[in-house]
């Protein structure tokens, strides 16, 4: 068997495993932490393009996922938009205010940058906040009505159960991971990561660091609008906390636990992260003390200052060392 | 009408010098060490707690004056535990990104615990004053509040005269202008981190402790003046200490004029639309120099 016809093969399993998965755990709880997951995923995947590849520290990312929540659930309510168009909607809609954003953070970096970002995301929020008649205030957006049944043929799939949003959110990680994945290992990526590491050598040599910033912008915030939508009608509550400097946190901790700048390393922290926290729900019942982002914000500290790799690094390195030493290709790693 | 305008340039100026205590401690950490501390704000949350511990048991002003002194000792010596077990080992390797980043996982976690160890509910620090008023021609305001906006002024000269004449403080700024030039004239440039960092936090504490007592103490205090000493160092530039002292004194009047004749909702939002414009047009801030490469 040749490597490439392997790592297919590795590939069918995986996704296999993923597709039956709800046949063996009917726990509904269960699945719906999965289904979150997979948003964080989305969102952790289109941040870290971004922060991790570009090296553009977008900290309103939250404003882009906010911004595909209430577009679609607003379509849906007030206009009865079909669901599955606001889901697109959502996307191009984040994806201008990407644009948007974009443009003053040409020329931005480090602290000035962060600010800007934050104070975006801040003044939007506030918009969310005060706009009643629109948004119905801190109240949120509630009733967004869940995905409208498929048809196809005689043969129906309706929406309602996290098992059935398991496999929306499913397409949708796996879509974002290729498209990522593609971009970031074509010609593209290799001039982001060359725009991360020095600006001006990478304008010298040709690279136009404004165009790619502007694209870069505008495919991140897609995702995360597409993630925000998908939030709404799972969730079916929209509230100006979305948006808050918290969401933009949480996907920060969960992409730098996972992996910044690997294709693995949001995936992994995402999953991880929303598991851990349940599981630290749970302990924080039982010891009566609210401990889950005092642990956050440690083991942010302590991924930054010894693992810099994050889980994707450890992982690389595991497997290293199972297949005897032999160096393995940065996109093998990432099942 | 015209007393309205003059009673919020009035309240401006006086919030105005509260945001230049934090911005200045923040714009030297960031001039010195290259380093955005996003945890500002929390070591603010922790001087208010000091504060708030000792005016318990000395009430009245002297004790008031006694916990922002205890405050500053306290919150220094954080911060040079927190520079020595944080922002040390990052600084021979560091990056822009990890160094942010570093900075919100503290923030994160000096929040939450002091949640965990103070628990949630908002609380005052008194006043040492008794809530007496001062009126001065057309406007008056609270004695408290005049008080902290002369002890902010105090304070601040008295950084401005350590900067400028004794023999560290000109090691500090020698270090913020050029950090090997610095290095090769003599100066010990990991004291000088050190003593950078425990002033600027430091000065943090200090303004915490006028926060708290102007406004409520609880844990997470911090975001707040946090975002505002980022606004108003990046509206003076970075690293520029008449920068953030002019920013300070600008984003406070703006902030109460445009709340009190545009939207009182949107007072918060009223700083970042500010740096958005100016950075659109200068991208180093009002004051800042040009970067070098």
């Amino acid at each position: 068997m040749s490597e490439r016809t392997k790592k297919w093969l590795c590939r069918i399993i995986v996704l296999l495993a993923l597709l039956f998965l709800p046949q063996v755990i009917k726990d509904r709880y269960f699945m719906h932490i999965v289904v979150i997951s997979g948003i964080f995923m989305i969102l952790c995947m289109s941040w870290n393009l971004l922060a991790g590849y570009t090296g553009l520290l977008n900290l309103g990312h939250a404003a882009f996922y906010g911004i595909g929540a209430y577009t679609s659930a607003l379509l849906a309510i007030k206009l009865g938009v079909s669901p599955w168009f606001g889901l697109f909607a959502g996307g191009l809609v984040a994806a201008f205010f990407g644009f948007l954003l974009g443009i003053p953070s040409l020329r931005l970096s480090g602290p000035y940058l962060a600010i800007t970002t934050i104070g975006f995301a801040e003044i939007l929020r506030l918009v969310a906040v005060n706009w009643v008649e629109l948004t119905r205030g801190s109240l949120g957006l509630s009733g967004v009505p869940l995905l409208t049944p498929i048809r196809l043929g005689g043969w129906s799939f309706k929406f309602y159960l996290e098992k059935d949003y398991y496999y929306v959110v499913l397409a949708a990680v796996v879509i974002t991971f290729f498209c990522i994945r593609r971009l970031t290992g074509s010609q593209f990526g290799v001039s982001l990561q060359a725009l991360r590491d020095d600006e001006p050598g990478a304008r010298s040599i040709g690279i136009k660091t404004t165009g790619y910033k502007l694209a870069v912008f505008t495919v991140s915030a897609f995702f995360a609008g597409f993630a925000g939508a998908l939030f709404a009608h799972f969730i079916r509550l929209v509230s100006p906390e979305t948006m808050a400097l918290h969401t933009t946190f949480d996907i920060l901790t969960m992409t730098m636990i996972g992996g910044l700048g690997t294709i693995a390393g949001p995936i992994l922290g995402a999953v991880t992260l929303t598991f851990f926290s349940e599981w630290l729900r749970y302990l924080e019942e039982v010891i009566k003390v609210d401990i889950r982002l005092v642990v956050y914000g440690f083991m942010l500290i302590l991924t930054i200052l010894f693992m810099r790799e994050g889980l994707a690094g450890i992982l690389r390195r595991l497997i290293e060392r199972f297949k005897g030493g032999r160096p393995v290709s940065k996109g093998e790693d990432k099942t | 009408m015209e007393s309205l305008f003059l009673q919020q340039v009035l309240n401006g100026l006086i919030i105005g010098s509260l945001y230049s205590l934090v911005a200045i401690g923040l714009t030297m950490i960031f001039g010195v060490m290259k380093i955005s501390n996003f945890a500002q704000g929390d070591f603010c949350m922790m001087g208010a707690y000091v504060a708030l511990f000792i005016t318990a048991w000395f009430p009245g002003w002297m004790g008031w004056v006694g916990s922002v002194l205890a405050a500053a000792a306290v919150v220094g010596l954080l911060g040079i535990v927190t520079e020595r077990l944080v922002f040390r080992p990052l600084l021979t390797r560091w990056t822009d990104i990890d160094i942010i980043m570093v900075s919100i996982g503290l923030f994160i976690l000096l929040e939450n615990l002091a949640q965990l160890l103070f628990g949630a509910t908002p609380r005052m620090i008194p006043d040492p004053f008794g809530s007496a008023t001062v009126r001065m021609g057309p406007v008056s305001t609270s004695v408290l509040r005049v008080f902290c906006f002369g002890f902010s002024i105090v304070t601040i000269a008295v950084v401005q005269i350590f900067l400028n004449r004794s023999r560290m403080g000109v090691a500090i700024r020698a270090t913020s202008q050029n950090r090997f030039a610095a290095q090769l004239m003599g100066i010990d440039i990991n004291l000088v981190y050190l003593l950078t960092f425990a002033l600027g936090t430091a000065l943090a504490g200090v303004g915490g402790v006028l926060y708290g007592t102007l406004f409520a103490v609880y844990p997470l205090m911090g975001a707040m003046p946090t975002l505002k000493a980022f606004v108003v160092t990046i509206l003076g530039g970075m690293g520029s200490i008449r920068g953030a002292i002019f920013g300070a004194f600008i984003l406070g009047v703006a902030e109460a004029l445009g709340g009190n004749y545009i939207a009182m909702e949107y007072k918060d939002a009223i700083g970042f639309a500010i740096i958005m414009l100016v950075l659109l047009i200068r991208p180093t801030g009002l004051f800042g120099e040009k970067e070098a490469a």
